[in-house]
C-alpha cells in the first residue's frame, strides 16, 4: 500500500493493538493510525497520540469502542517505547519498615505494564510497595511452576507466590479461585477493564492519602484508634 | 434480635443490602450498616440471614449481643 516500510517490531505492535479491539483487524486499525498521523508510521509520531485523537481520526471510525480497549491498544503500540525511553521496569531494593504507613499489591500482568491478566493465566504478577507517597517495585513473580515441583492446585500455588501481598488487582478471576485468594488473607480487586498499574497505583495513592476505608487501614496495620478519627472525621 | 457489620472488615460491595427482606441495610458514611430497629435476622422470611449468606468475609455479619 506504501514504499514507506514500517519497522518489523512497530507492525506486530500494530497487529497486536488490533487485536486488542473488538472487530479491527491491522488493516483497520491502520488505516486510522494513518489519518492521525502522516505517514511513514514511526515511533515517534505513534507516541504523540492520544486516546482522543485515536476516536476521533477518520470520522470516528473507533468512538463506538470502549475507552479501556483503546487504552489497551495504545499501551500496546507504544509498549516498545516505554522499553526505549528507559523506563524498563526494574526492581527497586526494599526493606521491611523502610515505607511506614504502605500496603503490598500484587498486580496480575501479562505484558508488565497493564493489569490484564486473568489470575489462573497470567505471566507474572508484578509486587509494588505503596504508600501515599512513593511506590516501588519490589518483585516480580513469574506464574510458571518450577520442573520437578508438584502442585495439586494450580490456583493455591498462584496465591502462595503472592501471600505477602494484602491486596491483588487482575483483569478477571473465577469463583473459586478467589476463594482460594481470600483464604490466604489477600482482597482481591477484579477491575472493570484493562487499566494501567501506573493508573492503579495513583488512585491506590490517592485513597491511601484520604481517608482508606476500614478495612484497607487494618491491613495496613494502622491503629483502630486511628480508623476512629477517620470516622469521626467523616461523620462529623 | 438483630445483626451487625463488622466496620472493619465490610468492603462496601454492597452485596447484603438488596437481599434483606425487612430492607434494614443502608450504605452508611462508612460502610454499610444494619438497623437494629428492625432487623430480624430473617426470622419468619427465611432459615439463614440473607445478608450473612451473601457476605463474601467470614465473620463480618455478626449477630449483636444481647
Amino acid at each position: 500500500m506504501n514504499s514507506q516500510a514500517i519497522s518489523r517490531e512497530l507492525a506486530l505492535r500494530i497487529g497486536l493493538a488490533a487485536r486488542a479491539l473488538p472487530d479491527t483487524d491491522a488493516k483497520r486499525l491502520l488505516s486510522v493510525l494513518t489519518d492521525c498521523i502522516d505517514l511513514p508510521i514511526t515511533e515517534e509520531k505513534i507516541a504523540g497520540i492520544n486516546l482522543k485523537t485515536l476516536k476521533t481520526a477518520k470520522a470516528g471510525e473507533l468512538s463506538g469502542v470502549d475507552d479501556p480497549l483503546l487504552t489497551h491498544a495504545l499501551s500496546i503500540l507504544k509498549s516498545g517505547l516505554i522499553a526505549h525511553a528507559g523506563v524498563v521496569q526494574e526492581r527497586q531494593v526494599y526493606a521491611d519498615g523502610d515505607m511506614p504507613g504502605s500496603v503490598r499489591i500484587a498486580c496480575a500482568s501479562n505484558d508488565a505494564i497493564n493489569v490484564d491478566g486473568h489470575f489462573g493465566s497470567c505471566n507474572q504478577f508484578m509486587v509494588y510497595q505503596v504508600s501515599a507517597e512513593e511506590a516501588r517495585l519490589i518483585d516480580i513473580r513469574c506464574t510458571d511452576i518450577p520442573d520437578g515441583l508438584e502442585v495439586d492446585d494450580k490456583n493455591v500455588f498462584r496465591a502462595e507466590l503472592i501471600q505477602d501481598c494484602q491486596v491483588l488487582y487482575i483483569a478477571s478471576v473465577g469463583g473459586p479461585a478467589a476463594a482460594k485468594i481470600v483464604k490466604l488473607g489477600i482482597h482481591p480487586m477484579k477491575l472493570p477493564g484493562i487499566e494501567t498499574i501506573a493508573d492503579i497505583i495513583s488512585q491506590l495513592q490517592t485513597v491511601i492519602a484520604g481517608t482508606p476505608p476500614p478495612w484497607l487501614a487494618k491491613v495496613m496495620g494502622i491503629e483502630a484508634t486511628d480508623r476512629f478519627r477517620f470516622e469521626r472525621e467523616a461523620t462529623g | 434480635m438483630a445483626l451487625y457489620i463488622v466496620e472493619a472488615d465490610c468492603i462496601s460491595c454492597g452485596d447484603c443490602e438488596p437481599v434483606c427482606p425487612t430492607n434494614s441495610i443502608t450504605e452508611g458514611s462508612i460502610v454499610f450498616k444494619i438497623d437494629k430497629k428492625t432487623c430480624t435476622e430473617c426470622e419468619g422470611d427465611f432459615d439463614v440471614p440473607q445478608c450473612v449468606k451473601v457476605c463474601p468475609i467470614d465473620n463480618c455479619i455478626l449477630p449483636l449481643e444481647a
